[in-house]
């Protein structure tokens, strides 16, 4: 039996973000740096919550853009590697309150 | 450290080293430690001086003077430093009017932030009576078009500073220039475009929507804050800017016939 629990993510609290016509821009203040997120990636973006697992955000996104659930929850665990690797979101429980995004150059 | 700092600044006032300026409504009264850059800072401001009254004030320390510690925000550029609380600012290490101007600059895209207003990398021209902003980074073509603009109709060739009053959105002159020396009005317009800088073989104006018109200014916007809320403040300014004011990618090209392209 598998017993290990899903990875819960959470949107970096650093970060400035707003979503405008369905697009999010955010923005990483320590680095002032800023990201965008198409359609699909700002409807992940926006259950990043630290409640929903891959796998329900994967079945929101299939019912949502009608994309098969096997493309759903490999679209999404890409991106939420990607999100990762930048920092823009931090795994939920583990280093909560933390500055995730490096403050100073 | 308070009281040294109170007599410097009674100091520089009662031998007259202050200056009173207004940009963008925003007043700030400058304490200078000694005559020298207080006489090359009246020149070059001085179309932005205003009376004496209420304003923000900023003191700058000479050498043997340390700034106090703390600070809501600060910054750094070539030696001189900017520390900010909510009450004064304090200057220390400026030795040329170039890091007066880049301070300056600095603290004003912070003390802005809460009164619905930001710099922006952009020359900004009146014609009949309404602002048109055009922004870019350096080599964009700001100067260029503001040397092909009409005499007295230029506000800045370099920073504007936009700011909604109520509902309106104006752009106001500033006295932070490129190389196009205008005369940096103390003057202000109703904006009536935003319009991305890209030169072309031809004119061509297309609208943008505002989502792309956010991520087209956020580059062009003078932030120097880290701070998580100061950066969401600004993005619900431009997200509001870019859903009231039409903003543009215009394709121009480097002659007057460009101003023919404008919407009306």
């Amino acid at each position: 039996m598998n017993a290990v629990a899903p990875t819960l993510w959470q949107r970096n609290p650093v970060l400035a973000w707003r979503e405008i016509d369905g697009e999010a821009v955010i923005i990483s203040p320590g680095e002032s740096v800023m990201h965008e997120l198409n359609g699909t990636g700002s409807f992940v973006w926006e259950l990043l919550d630290g409640r929903h697992t891959p796998a329900q955000i994967a079945a929101l996104l299939s019912a949502e853009y009608e994309v098969s659930s096997e493309t759903a929850l490999r679209d999404t665990e890409s991106l939420l590697q990607e999100l990762a690797s930048l920092r823009l979101i931090l795994q939920a429980g583990v280093n909560a309150g933390l500055a995730g995004v490096p403050a100073d150059r | 450290m308070r009281d040294s700092l109170a007599a410097h600044a009674t100091l520089g006032r009662e031998l007259g080293w202050s200056l009173d300026l207004s940009i963008g409504s925003t007043r700030f009264q400058i304490l200078f430690p000694d005559e020298g850059l207080h006489r090359l800072a009246a020149e070059r401001y001085r179309a932005f001086e205003a009376a004496e009254g209420p304003a923000f004030p900023i003191r700058l320390l000479d050498a043997r003077e340390a700034a106090s510690a703390s600070a809501d925000f600060s910054f750094k550029w070539q030696g001189a430093t900017l520390r900010c609380r909510r009450e004064d600012a304090v200057f220390s290490g400026v030795r040329n009017e170039y890091a007066l101007d880049s301070l300056l600059r600095v603290l004003l895209s912070w003390t802005l932030l809460p009164q619905k207003g930001f710099l922006l990398h952009a020359a900004t021209i009146v014609r009949g009576g309404r602002a048109f902003v055009f922004t870019g980074p350096s080599g964009a073509g700001k100067s260029t078009l503001a040397s092909l603009a009409p005499e007295g109709t230029v506000l800045t060739d370099e920073i504007s500073l936009l700011r909604q009053e109520s509902a309106e959105w104006s752009a106001f002159g500033t006295p932070f220039w490129g190389e196009f020396h205008a005369d940096g009005k103390s003057v202000h317009a109703k904006v009536a475009g935003i319009f991305q800088l890209l030169q072309a073989p031809h004119n061509r104006v297309l609208p943008m929507s505002p989502a792309d018109a956010v991520r087209m200014l956020l580059p062009n916007v003078l932030f120097f804050s880290k701070d998580t809320e100061a950066s969401r403040r600004l993005l619900d300014l431009l997200a509001r800017l870019a859903q009231s004011v039409p903003c543009y990618r215009f394709e121009f090209r480097r002659d007057a016939s460009l101003w023919e392209a404008l919407p009306a």
